[in-house]
């Protein structure tokens, strides 16, 4: 079986982010880098489906030359092999460019099955599953909190508001995995030595021959806006508060 | 800020700014390694330490052990996190692939072991045992022995222990009772009792394998007499299965102020006649044998206080930036001023510097101790090899007490941070501070380190190591001694090493003129004064390293003003950080250091109030 996740490198969830001054992006200098928490589900489901069932992992990626760290991660939890798709002419990319890159790469692949994040937390976009699905003309199961694998088939759980579908489809088909679908593993001390002699497939866009301009394009980055101070209501009497807490919440913060 | 255990920057930096272990990655031995490596594989540990360990902190103390029916239970939430630990490989990353490990720089491993230590040493007890019994079989047991007892013990799949003390031998050794007796086939019918055996009994595995010390009936009484026997709870057969249970029976357990999670049991082996050991290594060897696993567990030991301190330290930054209380003494006269983090007051601000540069200095010093041992394995010479094996057995009882003993204070401080609330066990420092303090007794009382250093350290190798270690110190001072920001801390260490050296030339003269006690007696404070002046000399050498960083930052960013170089410092951490170490070599050298003179002085003067006093003067 040809199992492929797709990963990208997004900054650590407790990072402190500093837009720059020139609002053109983040300050990425002390940033600590880490796998996207969602495509982490994707490789844990990737590798439990071979350890199951046989086969080979095999992990994707789009980005500049450090996510080979978050590949290299990957190859150390027990996938086999990497693509990683670097090149400069990316560093602008949009969802719809990186899902044609990944599209690309794992077009030259075999591939039965193909697991993505739901959404990836740095840009919160959460297209690029949904993208890559569209460009490799796949059927595409989203949010994904259960999976069974029954040969040619899958049969999905995924959560919808006040209940959960059942979704079966033929394979291959695109997977993006929602947080409950499994725990992922840590490396293992083997599994990062082990993980030093994996090949890596280092391409840049030429070489995979994909367009790299973007549809969408960020204009400025701005960061959110202050919170404003909390207000504390004063007085002696419970019911005085209560009656004023109830004014303010009316008026002033209109939330009944 | 990280996490809550460990400052993983300050781990980062002594590895590859201060010791630069990437030139042992060049070696036969380390060859495997980058730095990459090193970083993932401290990341991983990370992960593991604060998700999955740390959460068993709390919850592990209150269970605690229990024994009934002759059963001791652990707590429950050990066994999952003990699973992962061992299938992970974390029980010997510093082993050589032939036995299962990794063969990690030792320096590496140590920075590992720090973040598991700091999560949860009771939790470590189980693992740091196993990995020491394992490895006496792994060096002094032949064959058969390694393959059914050693490689379940690597796995983690059984776990170990180290069977010194009985009730009337604790740091008497050699006054031990236990007795082993010839059997035809060429093992040993053990009878004895030991206690205090850390994990000793427990429920994690379904095997435990106790290397144990026992007089073979005839040798010769005290430590000479005396021979190491492996001994399995469970007798494993020969084809590995496990077969009868071997007459080990758990008599108890202690009831502790500290590690509760952690069983230390009374084992009594042979009460029915029926427990067989079989002989590690050769007959009265034993004590020379388990002086490797004593070794290994002293620094094992001195871990313990860096962690449990660093842990502490950590906790008590994270409360002084968020605790509002009190307004700024320097608005005292200002009725509408407002309440501020206490991390603003003076007292507290202190506080914290003395931790933070205690727990820099004793982690480094660890540290140190590490990359001696990957040193010495890549060194191309007997002399090169002897030298940085001679460091090791210098510093090895400072890091074991030195470390466990300012490890105590620094709880300590980190409780007064948090003030009532610290003394309350909502809060983690209480519990830290409970579970440091038995790392100041077991292994060798700090009392017997000191003895350790100044009996049998000191004069090692003809005062050899001594002499390196007075060279590395002086060449350091004369490094720094005109850099106009380090060089009034490098005075004040070059006149606490003169003075430390010249106490030593005073224990040789007292000794040479038959006064044996003087030594003896100042051997805790020699040894806390030795300790402040290598801790002096590894901050100040990494201060020297910080510095360079910080000015060539400045350079780079064309900041000329202490106010434009503060500002780089309130948002890079990198800046931060080198500021910060800076200032702990400057503060401890001040703080710490600069005492070691007058204590000198003290020793010198030889006054031994307390032996020349009468028993019933003590207190009548």
């Amino acid at each position: 079986m040809n199992i492929i996740a797709c990963v990208k490198q997004v900054p650590d969830t407790e990072a402190q982010i500093k837009v720059k001054a020139d609002g053109s992006g983040i300050e990425e200098g002390q940033i600590k880098w880490v796998m996207n928490p969602y495509d982490e589900f994707g490789v844990e489901e990737a590798l439990k489906l071979k350890e199951k069932n046989g086969g080979d992992v095999t992990i994707v990626c789009v980005g500049p030359a450090r996510a080979m760290e978050t590949i290299r991660t990957a190859l150390a939890m027990g996938a086999d092999k990497g693509v990683h798709i670097c090149d400069p002419a990316f560093d602008n990319a949009d969802a719809f460019v990186v899902a044609n890159a990944l599209a690309a790469a794992i077009k030259a692949l075999p591939h039965d099955i193909i697991f993505c994040g739901q959404r990836a937390i740095d840009d919160d976009s959460g297209q690029v599953g949904a993208m890559l699905a569209e460009a490799l003309n796949l059927p595409q199961l989203t949010l994904v909190t259960k999976l069974e694998f029954a040969g040619s088939s899958v049969k999905v759980i995924r959560p919808i508001e006040g209940a959960q579908l059942s979704i079966e489809t033929a394979l291959p088909a695109v997977v993006t995995c929602q947080k409950g679908l499994n725990e992922p593993r840590y490396a293992s001390l083997p599994g990062i030595m082990k993980a030093k002699k994996k090949p890596v497939d280092v391409k840049n866009a030429a070489a995979i021959g994909v367009a790299t301009d973007a549809k969408a394009r960020v204009a400025k980055t701005v960061p959110p806006p202050a919170r404003p101070p909390g207000k504390i209501i004063c007085g002696d009497e419970p019911a005085q508060k209560a009656a004023e807490l109830g004014k303010l919440l009316r008026e002033e913060a209109k939330a009944i | 800020m990280g996490n809550l255990l460990v400052n993983t920057r300050d781990q980062q930096f002594l590895l590859f700014e201060q010791f630069g272990i990437e030139k042992v990655f060049d070696s036969e031995a380390y060859g495997g390694f980058s730095k990459d490596d090193v970083l993932m594989i401290l990341s991983e540990a990370e992960k593991m330490a604060v998700n999955d360990v740390f959460p068993t902190l709390k919850e592990g103390d209150e269970e605690g052990c229990h024994f009934k029916d002759g059963k001791v239970t652990v707590p429950k939430c050990f066994r999952e996190p003990f699973k992962k630990y061992s299938e992970a490989g974390w029980i010997n990353p510093m082993d050589s692939p032939d036995v299962g490990g990794q063969g990690l720089p030792h320096t590496a491993g140590y920075a590992v072991s720090e973040l598991f230590c700091a999560a949860n040493y009771a939790f470590m007890m189980y693992p740091g045992l196993t990995h020491g019994a394992a490895n006496l079989i792994n060096v002094y047991g032949n064959e058969q022995q390694k393959k059914k007892y050693m490689e379940k013990c690597f796995s983690g799949e059984w776990t170990g222990t180290m069977c010194l003390t009985e009730p009337g031998a604790g740091s008497d050794v050699g006054a031990l009772k236990t007795t082993a007796k010839r059997l035809p086939d060429g093992k040993f019918l053990i009878t004895g009792t030991k206690c205090f055996i850390s994990a000793g009994d427990h429920d994690l595995t379904p095997n435990i394998i106790h290397p144990v010390l026992a007089r073979i009936e005839g040798d010769p009484a005290g430590t000479k007499g005396i021979s190491i026997f492996i001994v399995p709870k469970i007798r494993v057969n020969d084809d590995g299965s496990l077969g009868e249970p071997n007459d080990v029976k758990c008599g108890g357990i202690e009831h502790k102020m500290g590690i509760k999670a952690s069983a230390t049991a009374t084992l009594n082996f042979g009460e029915d006649g029926k427990c067989i050991g079989e002989l590690l290594g050769e007959e009265r060897a034993g004590i020379k044998i388990m002086f490797q696993m004593m070794n290994e567990a002293r620094l094992g030991v001195g871990m313990q206080g860096v962690a449990l301190g660093s842990a502490a330290f950590q906790h008590a930054v994270a409360y002084a930036k968020e605790r509002i209380q009190g307004t700024p003494v320097w608005e005292m006269k200002n009725p509408a001023a407002k309440a501020v983090t206490i991390i603003n007051h003076p007292d507290v601000r202190k506080k914290l510097m003395w931790m933070k540069a205690h727990v820099e200095g004793i982690r480094a010093l660890a540290y140190f101790g590490a990359y001696c041992m990957d040193m010495s394995k890549i060194s191309k010479t007997e002399v090169e090899k002897g030298n940085w094996e001679g460091y090791l057995e210098l510093l090895t009882p400072i890091i074991k007490s030195y470390s466990t003993d300012k490890g105590l204070l620094i709880c300590s401080l980190a409780m007064d941070v948090y003030g009532g609330y610290g003394y309350c066990s909502e809060y983690p420092v209480e519990q830290l501070m409970r579970d440091e303090k038995i790392a100041c007794i077991y292994e060798g009382t700090n009392g017997i380190q000191a003895l350790d250093f100044v009996g049998r350290k000191l004069g090692q190798r003809k005062g050899a190591n001594v002499m390196n270690m007075a060279g590395l110190v002086q060449q350091t001072v004369a490094k720094y001694k005109n850099n106009p920001e380090l060089g009034k801390a490098a005075a004040t260490l070059e006149e606490a090493a003169n003075a430390c050296f010249e106490v030593a030339m005073f224990f040789a003269a007292a000794g040479k003129g038959g006064d044996f006690i003087a030594p003896i007696y100042n051997a805790g404070k020699y040894l806390d004064m030795f300790g402040d002046m290598v801790l002096g000399y590894l901050l100040l050498d990494a201060a020297g390293i910080a510095q360079a960083k910080l000015n060539a930052m400045y350079e780079e960013k064309g900041l000329t003003t202490i106010g434009k170089q503060k500002g780089l410092q309130r948002e890079n951490q990198d800046a931060a950080y080198y500021a910060g170490k800076i200032a702990s070599a400057k503060f401890f050298m001040n703080e710490a250091v600069s005492t070691v003179k007058a204590r000198a002085e003290a020793v010198k003067a030889n006054d031994k109030s307390a032996m020349e006093l009468v028993d019933l003067a003590f207190t009548v």
